[in-house]
């Protein structure tokens, strides 16, 4: 069954988009990250164009994300003040973000851009993740039982933060910091938020666990609450900017990502944590080796359609 | 006054001149009678192309039919030229090409070499090189090579063949011709060709000449959904954008209650 995409101006197989939605969110119920990281790539490899797919990302992140935080929001785990400290940050972020995609695209190195951020951070989170995991399930078979977690130590950066001027008290996080540092770790996301179209779930957790120094659940929740809000301020921008949101698209992701989520959570509690962790960080890095191989490899083709700024088909 | 006149002289000159260029224009030639399965096209949701049967009669029986399919706009697109910087691919040029029709199909039933001179061929842009001939490029980044018309044009040719918007198809089994008069085809309109108006244009030759020249009109156009979403997120961005957030906001929170573990992340 072929759908036209009204804003992407092609027609592609219904099903195909569902089972990519549903793919990224099985994967996405089970490992517990977004799936923003994974879904452009894939969007991109089946022939969306590269702003298009990185904007109905952003879109479908709003929807994944506001159900995530609906259910933290009630089980108490958001830190409200750090959350819009974030947040103020993420706006920023992404409205840099945006205006650098619309540079980038009438330059015509939006993709190549992408590309090299993508290898870079998932390589680096793909790699940390696949030795920590490695060493775990190492260290648990030579004592031969489960090695619980390490205490998290006192981040040294947080430390240094906290001296900074503008220090706030955060009662939900147990935490005293400078407003500054939450502020310019969401402008960074942000910004990346807009390049990638990606919620940045999976850089932002470990950062407020070990550079911020949260409790992991209140990281999750307040990640989630922020995750809604910067996506939201991304998608509008783009729609605004670029017009590059197809919500047909955005809605059909949806649809699948939603059921796939809920299979992934079922089979994720019979996975340990360490196995879990080092699936996801071998497609991590297959993804990475797969988009640097695009990068180096002679092209097919020399010449390509450049999309014309603001232009929406 | 001697300048008025000479200005005169000159006007005259150059209508003179002008005036059989007008007479050679292929609408003064004996009209060509065709008829379409359908004039319009219209982009629902489930749209995948489109393929309409055309039909006509040749004035001179036994003339060679040629059909040209083109669009009303012309295209102006941005073309990036990849280059080696270090180890990688990147975009090192861009061009803006102009003057190249959007979609360029054309049916014959035998090669276009045997049917009319090149000078012909490229006076009624019959086939690519009178095409890259009207094809324009403007340098907008980059050093210009002199190679760069020939990988350029290529370059689009394969752009715009793989979405099936250009292709030449020389096989009398594509155009049929019925006892030398009554000629039937079809074309297809692929998912890429977007909305505008489409002339399906029906030239006829007799030993080189052009006998005969016939016209339809094919519209495509949004409906429904397609149409709604391209208009408001092109015109009313701001309210789409809202729009798009309130609606994945909503659909999220709701997902969130039924499944009441709180979705996923």
């Amino acid at each position: 069954m072929e759908i036209y995409l009204p804003i992407a101006g092609m027609s592609i197989n219904f099903f195909l988009v569902i089972g990519i939605g549903g793919l990224v969110g099985f994967l996405s119920g089970l490992f517990g990250v977004g799936g923003g990281f994974l879904l452009t790539p894939l969007m991109m490899m089946i022939g969306i164009p590269p702003a298009v797919a990185a904007a109905s990302d952003s879109n479908q992140i709003v929807a994944a994300a506001s159900s995530g935080a609906f259910a933290h929001w009630r089980l108490g785990n958001v830190d409200f003040k750090m959350g819009l400290i974030i947040l103020a940050g993420g706006i920023f972020g992404g409205t840099i973000g945006v205006q650098l995609v619309k540079v980038l695209r009438a330059a015509g190195n939006f993709e190549f851009v992408m590309k090299v951020v993508y290898v870079l951070m998932l390589g680096l989170v793909g790699g940390a993740m696949f030795m920590e995991s490695l060493r775990t399930i190492l260290r648990s078979k030579k004592q031969g039982a489960a090695v619980e977690t390490t205490a998290v130590s006192e981040p040294k950066l947080g430390r240094l933060f906290a001296k900074l001027p503008l220090k706030m008290h955060f009662h939900r996080s147990g935490l005293s910091t400078s407003a500054i540092f939450p502020f310019s770790i969401g402008t960074i996301v942000g910004i990346m938020a807009a390049l990638l179209g990606v919620g940045g779930g999976f850089i932002m957790v470990p950062a407020m666990i070990y550079i911020i120094g949260m409790p992991t659940i209140a990281a999750i929740g307040t990640d989630l609450f922020q995750i809604v809000l910067t996506s939201a301020n991304v998608t509008l921008q783009q729609a605004m900017f670029n017009k590059t949101v197809d919500l047909l698209l955005a809605l059909i992701l949806l649809f699948g990502s939603t059921i796939g989520a809920q299979f992934g959570a079922i089979v994720g509690r019979r996975l340990k944590g360490e196995q879990i962790r080092i699936l996801l960080a071998v497609i991590v890095l297959v993804l990475t080796v797969k988009i640097f191989l695009d990068l180096v490899i002679t092209p097919s083709d020399l010449v390509s359609l450049a999309p014309a700024t603001g232009g929406g088909h | 006054m001697k300048r008025t006149l000479h200005s005169l002289l000159v006007l005259g000159l150059v209508c003179l001149w002008i005036a059989p260029a007008l007479a050679a224009t292929p609408k003064d030639n004996p009209k060509v009678l065709t008829a379409a399965s359908k004039n319009l096209i219209e982009i629902g949701l489930s749209y995948k192309g489109d393929q309409i049967h055309f039909f006509g009669v040749n004035p001179v029986p036994g003339a060679d039919v040629v059909i040209r399919l083109t669009a009303e706009k012309e295209d102006a697109v941005k073309l990036s030229v990849k280059g080696k910087v270090g180890p990688f691919w990147m975009t090192v040029k861009q061009y803006e090409v102009t003057g190249s029709p959007f979609i360029y199909k054309i049916h014959s039933g035998k090669p276009l070499e045997q049917i009319i001179s090149p000078d012909t061929a490229r006076e009624l842009e019959l086939g690519y090189p009178a095409i890259k001939d009207k094809m324009q490029m403007h340098l907008i980044r980059g050093d210009a090579a002199p190679e760069d018309k020939d990988l350029v044009f290529k370059g689009m040719l394969k752009i715009k063949e793989e979405a099936n918007l250009y292709n030449i198809v020389q096989d009398p089994q594509r155009l049929e011709v019925a006892e030398g008069r009554l000629f039937k085809h079809y074309f297809r309109f692929p998912p890429a060709a977007t909305e505008g108006r489409y002339l399906v244009e029906s030239f006829c030759f007799d030993k080189g000449q052009l006998v005969g020249y016939g016209k339809d009109v094919i519209e495509i156009k949004k409906v429904g959904l397609e149409a709604w979403m391209t208009n408001t997120s092109q015109n009313h961005p701001t309210f789409f954008g809202i729009l798009a957030v309130l609606i994945a906001a909503g659909t999220g929170l709701l997902v969130g209650v039924i499944f009441r573990k709180g979705g996923h992340h």
